[in-house]
């Protein structure tokens, strides 16, 4: 019941910051919550769960024209385009994960490269479906029980998923489960020997975790009312890999760190210093991994421990 | 001595004074650009043409007796970033947004002028999707369309009744957007596409497709890629494979880089572009940005030096910054800038915002490893 | 079939340029466990400096070429220094040197944005532009000296491994660190050594490939991209694993390219696709390493 609240409060508050804000920092904001949701879930596959993947976007990409074709290609209404979009990811999460979680570290790597790659492909390869490269456009998100949801509006949408994606995976990550996935990360051997089924474990973490990167995918799609493939390439999924570990892999509040301070940079610096804000994103990365291996999250718990 | 003293004393001080006052009255206009992303290529030089044009319109006395104040962001290349670059822009007061980063970037930025009813352009993404994807009266395009590039290469070509054509592009977004308009061209004017090839971003051999393009054997090859690196790589095959066919490009092949890169494979490979070296405007230009910026300027620089003149032109035929006047001057625009072949004026036909005369792009064609002059003009009949 | 062979010369010259990209990669994880993904960008290193030996300082090819190997071999040590030892010291996972080399690739690729402009350079051939004909086998010179380089570097380092005592030590670590350290072997050199011969080795990958596709500032991901995968489908543990590997992908590119009766934009998908089937049919790739123990 307490933990509810809290989680309202939150909710109330981040929604709260979107009505005080200008449309262009309404616009970052709302793609800022984005990235912590994705920085959040891949942090439970990666930093939690010990799997490396680089699909995280695929599903993300999955789930934005999904929910867009289902709704203005097929004519499903908006509530069926979520479930079933949100189906379809968990469907085709499932057909990856179970034969690819059954690779160690760098292979899963790959593999997901490669779908991650394969994905861009189909995407550009479409035709009027997915409208190849110049992806989908042309489309607004219908009435919600007659509410238009724009601007600052929208923004609590992306609250709600944010909130609910944190809550879920808190939630998670503090039951059985988590340690389960704990355990797998650390040591698989010792994890068997435990009675973990290691496989399912992975399974379930990697279906979980990009079902959610394709619920934020739907989300995603209505923020600029279109998608396009460059989006959902390898860039992206690798500066996420960065957030994660830049924040501090294997802690939320780590994830949310890193997503903010990776987001945000070139918004700060690119006006400063211009197109060196790239080469200082580098220089921080090789900095915070060598001086923090824990990143952001292990430079708070530092001053902390200090303070006290 | 005391007097120049206190005269320089003097002129400090209403320097100061004046420029507050000057800053209040300038007109902003945006430009988004990318500055570490896959348009970086393009973006630079044409940005820099942007500035060029806008520092010479400024030291004529400015648009309605107020300085141009260039807001210019980076959008890396990303197409969220750009629409979240758009919005930074409205929120600054620009008047006018140019966009000279990728094509989905700029795709994507038009979801805010449209939601803001903000004056936009791009004066150099040559999709011909861009106006059509999404109906918005105030998104305008100047760049020169690839329905048009392919158009004018075919009316070229025309004389030389090609049966066969193989086209070869990349996966980049434009490179595939072009090779869609590239092909329809070509179908649409009775020639059989007879292969398609694909270069990916990072191939390390384009022997393959050369390959299949030998063993189509079509009278003519077409280049609708836009990757620099991968179309010399496609050169040098088409080179080593001894293929005979001519060569038609796009107007990617109109980049200066390609002298040095691609040195001693280009005799002969016929080009489309915007840029008559042998206009007068053009080398008032050339002379002028030399002057100011210190380094020779090429057609890239062009298309920005001519966007931010056509938002100047429409904004002093709009009397004011009102974005709905400056909307309405933008689309009646009839201006002869330097780009385009001699006499090309910009205009946007009724209904269609895309304003690069169908018959302003010329052919030229690679002379030893210099690009020649122009040996055709215009569409004709295709 | 004249086509077929032609075709295979080239995409054995693409296939050497994987492999020796992969050599790179295996070089340093023997020893280290270490997956290195800034190699691409120390190929684009390579081809860079090759650009500036030859259009810039003006050296002959094979001066450049040495040159150009040696600041490599200098830059493999500097990375490691930076970005590795003061891990390996501390006893971090064999994650965070991965992680750290991730963040130098992006150092790397940016210095290099901001030295040159982003447009592509040339980079020189060792023999021109020509063509030769061997029997039934035609192909560019630059072909058969990629072919040649490769075959000569991936012949002397399975000498170095297999009869010298230096390499040796190299497979010791490979085998048990602990072990080998035990046994007197020095770590802390052996880490060293594998991160500079791993650079010389990327920095000519960079060099040989760039004749064709010319140096710029976005090449190193993609190669870094096909020369992991023709470390993962050759087999991490053997040297001529990562040769085999590197001419597969290779083939299968170019073949499907070449023959596949299916539209050039679905033909690059599936490269991607034989290897995700690639990998879950054999995730230990083709060659099996020795057995690793401890």
């Amino acid at each position: 019941m307490k933990a509810a609240a809290r989680w309202a409060g939150t909710a109330l508050v981040l929604s709260a910051v979107a009505f005080l804000l200008s449309p262009y920092y309404n616009d970052v904001y709302r793609k800022l919550l984005l990235w912590i949701t994705l920085a959040l879930s891949y942090n439970f596959l990666f930093g939690v769960c010990g799997q490396i993947a680089f699909s995280h976007f695929t599903f993300y990409g999955i789930g934005a024209y999904a929910v867009v074709i289902l709704i203005f290609q097929l004519g499903l209404p908006l509530p069926v385009a979520i479930v079933a979009g949100t189906a379809l990811c968990a469907l085709v999460a499932l057909a990856a994960a179970i034969p690819s979680t059954r690779l160690e570290g760098f292979y899963l790597g790959l593999a997901t490269l490669a779908l991650a790659q394969l994905f861009i492909v189909v995407l550009n390869e479409g035709g009027t479906l997915t409208g190849g490269t110049g992806g989908l456009a042309n489309y607004r998100l219908p009435k919600v029980f007659g509410f238009e949801l724009s601007g600052p509006r929208y923004t609590v949408v992306i609250v709600l998923l944010l909130i609910g994606t944190f809550a879920l995976l808190a939630r998670l990550d503090h039951s059985w489960f988590g340690r389960a996935c704990r355990a797998v990360r650390d040591n698989p051997e010792a994890a068997a020997a435990m009675g973990v089924n290691v496989a399912r474990t992975k399974v379930i973490a990697f279906a979980v975790t990009s079902a959610l990167a394709g619920a934020a995918g739907m989300v995603y799609a209505f923020v600029d009312n279109t998608v396009n493939p460059p989006i959902f390439g390898l860039e992206n999924a690798f500066l996420l890999l960065f957030m994660v570990i830049v924040g501090g892999a294997g802690r939320h509040a780590g994830a949310v760190a890193g997503a903010v301070f990776l987001f945000l940079l070139p918004f700060v610096l690119s006006p400063l210093i211009g197109h060196h804000h790239v080469l200082v994103f580098g220089v921080l990365m090789v900095a915070a991994i060598v001086l923090q291996p824990r990143g952001l999250i292990g430079i708070y718990d530092e001053l902390r421990r200090r303070i006290a | 001595m005391r007097t120049s003293k206190a005269i320089a004393g003097l002129a400090c001080v209403l320097a100061v004074a004046l420029v507050p006052a000057q800053a209040q009255e300038t007109i902003k206009i945006g430009v988004i650009t990318d500055k570490v992303g896959p348009a970086k290529p393009y973006a630079e030089p044409i940005t820099q043409g942007v500035e060029f044009g806008a520092r010479e319109i400024n030291a004529k006395g400015g648009v309605l007796g107020r300085k141009i104040e260039l807001l210019i962001e980076d959008d890396q290349g990303k197409p969220d970033v750009s629409a979240a670059m758009a919005r930074k822009l409205v929120d600054s007061g620009a008047a006018f947004i140019l966009s000279v980063s990728l094509t989905p970037a700029t795709q994507q930025a038009q979801t805010v002028s449209l939601a803001t009813k903000t004056p936009q352009m791009t004066p150099s993404n040559s999709g011909d999707t861009l106006t059509t994807q999404i109906d918005n009266p105030y998104f305008w395009q100047t760049g020169p369309l690839g329905s048009i590039q392919i158009a004018t290469l075919l009316s070229y070509a025309g004389a030389k009744n090609y049966k066969r054509a193989a086209l070869v592009s990349d996966n980049s977004d434009l490179g595939q957007l072009l090779a869609r308009f590239f092909k329809s061209g070509l179908e649409k004017a009775g020639i059989q596409v007879v292969s398609e090839e694909l270069i990916s971003r990072g191939a390390t051999s384009a022997d393959a497709q050369m390959q299949k393009v030998r063993a189509a054997n079509p009278d003519v090859l077409v280049s609708a890629g836009v990757l620099t690196a991968e179309n010399v790589l496609m050169l040098k095959s088409y080179r080593q494979l001894g293929l005979k066919m001519p060569l038609l490009a796009s107007y990617n092949f109109s980049v200066p880089v390609y002298m040095s890169v691609a040195k001693g494979l280009l005799n002969g490979v016929t080009f489309v572009d915007a840029y008559d070296p042998a206009k007068p405007e053009i080398k008032a230009f050339e002379a002028g940005y030399k002057k100011a910026m210190g380094r020779e300027p090429f057609n890239l620089h062009g298309y920005g030096y001519d966007g931010i003149h056509l938002v100047a032109d429409a904004i002093r035929r709009a009397g004011s910054t009102d974005k709905e006047k400056i909307k309405s001057a933008m689309q009646a625009t009839n201006y002869a800038g330097i780009m385009g072949a001699k006499g090309m004026r910009y205009k946007f036909p009724a209904g269609k915002r895309t304003g690069f005369d169908p018959n302003g792009m010329v052919v030229r064609l690679y002379e030893g490893d210099r690009q020649g002059r122009v040996v055709h003009v215009g569409v004709g009949k295709y | 079939m004249r086509d077929f062979l032609e075709l295979a010369v080239s995409a054995a010259a693409s296939g050497c340029v994987y492999g020796l990209v992969a050599l790179a990669y295996l070089l340093i994880m023997r020893p280290t466990g270490i997956v290195n993904f800034a190699v691409g960008e120390w190929a684009m290193l390579g081809a860079f400096g090759a650009y500036v030996a030859s259009s810039v300082v003006q050296l002959p090819y094979a001066a450049g070429v040495a040159a150009v190997l040696l600041a490599m071999v200098a830059a493999g040590w500097l990375t490691e220094r930076i970005a590795v030892r003061p891990l390996v010291e501390r006893g971090a996972p064999v994650l965070a040197p991965i992680l750290a080399l991730l963040g130098m690739l992006v150092v790397f690729r940016e210095s290099i944005s901001l030295m040159f402009s982003p447009d592509p350079y040339p980079v020189p051939y060792a023999f021109g532009f020509g063509r030769l004909e061997l029997g039934p086998l035609a192909g560019s010179y630059q072909s058969f000296f990629i072919i040649a380089v490769s075959l000569v570097v991936f012949a002397a380092t399975w000498l170095f491994f297999e009869r010298t005592l230096a390499g040796k030590c190299f497979e010791a670590v490979a085998l048990n660190r602990r072990a080998a350290a035990l046994m007197g072997i020095n770590l802390a050199r052996v880490t060293t050594l594998s991160f500079a011969a791993g650079a010389a080795v990327a920095g000519l990958a960079g060099v040989v490939a760039g004749a064709n596709i010319s140096a710029h500032y976005l090449m190193g991901v993609p190669l870094a991209i096909q020369g992991f995968t023709a470390l993962v489908v050759g087999g991490v543990g053997r040297v001529e694993g990562a040769l085999l590997g590197g001419l597969l992908l290779a083939f299968a590119e170019q073949l499907t390219i070449r023959y596949a009766p299916i539209p050039a934009g679905y033909a690059q998908g599936v490269p991607f696709l034989l290897l995700m089937l690639f990998l879950l049919l054999r995730p230990t790739g083709l060659l099996s390493a020795r057995e690793r123990s401890g």
